[in-house]
C-alpha cells in the first residue's frame, strides 16, 4: 500500500516517527470509505471508456473494498508494535 | 432568515444553500468563494504587519503567538517529512491556518451574518453560507490541488519510469500487473477523496448541530416557554462550541499532517 507506513513495509519509520502514522489511523474511518467511492469512480470510469458497465465498477468497487480493508489492517497494526512505556515502535 | 419565522425543514435547507451565480456545471457559489478569499487576505495582511514589525528582543504577545505557530508546524514537519523541500513548511503552515479561519467561521452565531446580509441586500431571503468549508467544492479544491503536488513530486523525484513502476508492481508483485494498476488507481484516487470528505463531512456535520440547537429557542421558544427553552439552547450552543472549537483545531492539523504525510511519501525514492 503505498500510504501506509506500517512497520514492514516503511524505511522511513524512524525518520517519520509515530505522530505521522498516528494521525493516519485516526482517519482509517475516512480511508476506508474513500477506497471505496474511489473504486467505484475509478469503475464508473474504465466502463464509460470500455462501455461495460456495470461489470467494471463492480470490480473496481469490489477491489476498493478489499484495498480499504487491507490498507485500514495495515495501519491500525501500527498498535501491535508500539510500547506504551517508552513510546517508540518496538 | 430566523427558525421562527419559518419551518424547521425549511430553515435548515435555507441556511445550507449557497449563494450562487452561473448555471451548472459553471455555478459559482459566491458565499464561499468571497468568505475564503477573504480569510485568505486577512492572513496576508496580518502576515505582512507582523513582518513589518518584527521584534527580536522583546516580541510582544501576538508575534509570540504567532511564533508559537511557526514552531509547532516546523515541529510537524520535521518529524513527518523524511527529507528537505523549502516548499513544505510554508505550505503547511498556510493550509493549517487557512483551514482553521474557514472552520472558525462556523463558530460565528449561524444567524447572524446571514441575517446582516439580508439586511444589507435588503433581500428577506437571500441565502448565505458563510463556512466556506461545508462546501464540498472547497475541500475537494484544495485536496485536489494537493494531490497535484503529490502527482508532481512522485514524477519529480521517482521520474516517469518510477511512477509508472509504482503502478505495475503494487501492492501485489510482477503476476498481477492489471489488478495492481486499477488498487493503485484507485488508492491514488483515495488520498485527495479523504481529505475532503473528511474536512467536509465534520465541518457539514458540526454547522448541523449548531442548526438544530438554533431550532430549540426558534421553534420552541414561545412565550413563558421561552423561560425554559431559551437557557438551554444558550447552554447547548456553548457546549457544542467548546467541542467544535476542539474539532475545527483537530480538523485543520489532520488536513496539515496528512498533506505532510502524502507529499512525504511521494519524496520516498525507495517507496
Amino acid at each position: 500500500m503505498s500510504d501506509s507506513p506500517t512497520p514492514q513495509n516503511d524505511e522511513h519509520k524512524h525518520k517519520a516517527p509515530g505522530a505521522a502514522a498516528n494521525y493516519l489511523m485516526l482517519s482509517a474511518g475516512s480511508i476506508f470509505t474513500s477506497m471505496l467511492v474511489a473504486g467505484f469512480l475509478v469503475g464508473y470510469f474504465l466502463d464509460s471508456l470500455f462501455d461495460t458497465r456495470p461489470i467494471l465498477m463492480l470490480a473496481c468497487g469490489l477491489l476498493g473494498f478489499i484495498g480499504g480493508i487491507q490498507k485500514v489492517i495495515r495501519i491500525t497494526q501500527r498498535l501491535d508494535h508500539y510500547d506504551p512505556k517508552s513510546g517508540k515502535d518496538v | 432568515m430566523s427558525a421562527e419565522k419559518m419551518g424547521t425543514v425549511e430553515y435548515i435547507q435555507h441556511h445550507l444553500t449557497n449563494n450562487t451565480i452561473g448555471e451548472g456545471f459553471w455555478t459559482f457559489n459566491m458565499d464561499t468563494i468571497i468568505v475564503s478569499f477573504l480569510l485568505g487576505a486577512l492572513i496576508v495582511f496580518v502576515a505582512a504587519r507582523l513582518g513589518k514589525q518584527l521584534d527580536t528582543g522583546t516580541p510582544g504577545g501576538f508575534q509570540n503567538f504567532v511564533e508559537s505557530i511557526l514552531d509547532f508546524v516546523a515541529t510537524n514537519v520535521r518529524d513527518a517529512f523524511p527529507g528537505h523541500n523549502p516548499l513544505i513548511a510554508p505550505l503547511a503552515l498556510t493550509i493549517f491556518v487557512w483551514v482553521w479561519l474557514m472552520n472558525f467561521m462556523d463558530l460565528i452565531p449561524v444567524d447572524l451574518l446571514p441575517w446582516l446580509f439580508q439586511l444589507i441586500t435588503g433581500d428577506s431571503h437571500a441565502y448565505l453560507k458563510v463556512v466556506p468549508t461545508t462546501d464540498l467544492n472547497t475541500t475537494l479544491a484544495m485536496a485536489f490541488t494537493v494531490f497535484a503536488l503529490i502527482l508532481y513530486y512522485n514524477i519529480k523525484i521517482k521520474g516517469v519510469v518510477g511512477f509508472i513502476k509504482m503502478f505495475l508492481f503494487h501492492p501485489f508483485g510482477k503476476f498481477f500487473i492489471p489488478v495492481n494498476v486499477v488498487m493503485t488507481l484507485i488508492e491514488e484516487v483515495s488520498k485527495p477523496l479523504s481529505l475532503a470528505l473528511r474536512l467536509f463531512g465534520n465541518m457539514f456535520a458540526g454547522e448541523l448541530v449548531f442548526l438544530l440547537i438554533a431550532l430549540i429557542g426558534g421553534t420552541l421558544a414561545v412565550g413563558a416557554a421561552a423561560l425554559f427553552w431559551a437557557p438551554l439552547q444558550v447552554l447547548l450552543d456553548f457546549g457544542w462550541l467548546i467541542f467544535h472549537l476542539l474539532v475545527i483545531t483537530l480538523q485543520a492539523f489532520i488536513f496539515m499532517v496528512l498533506t505532510i504525510v502524502y507529499l512525504g511519501m511521494a519524496h520516498d525514492e525507495g517507496h
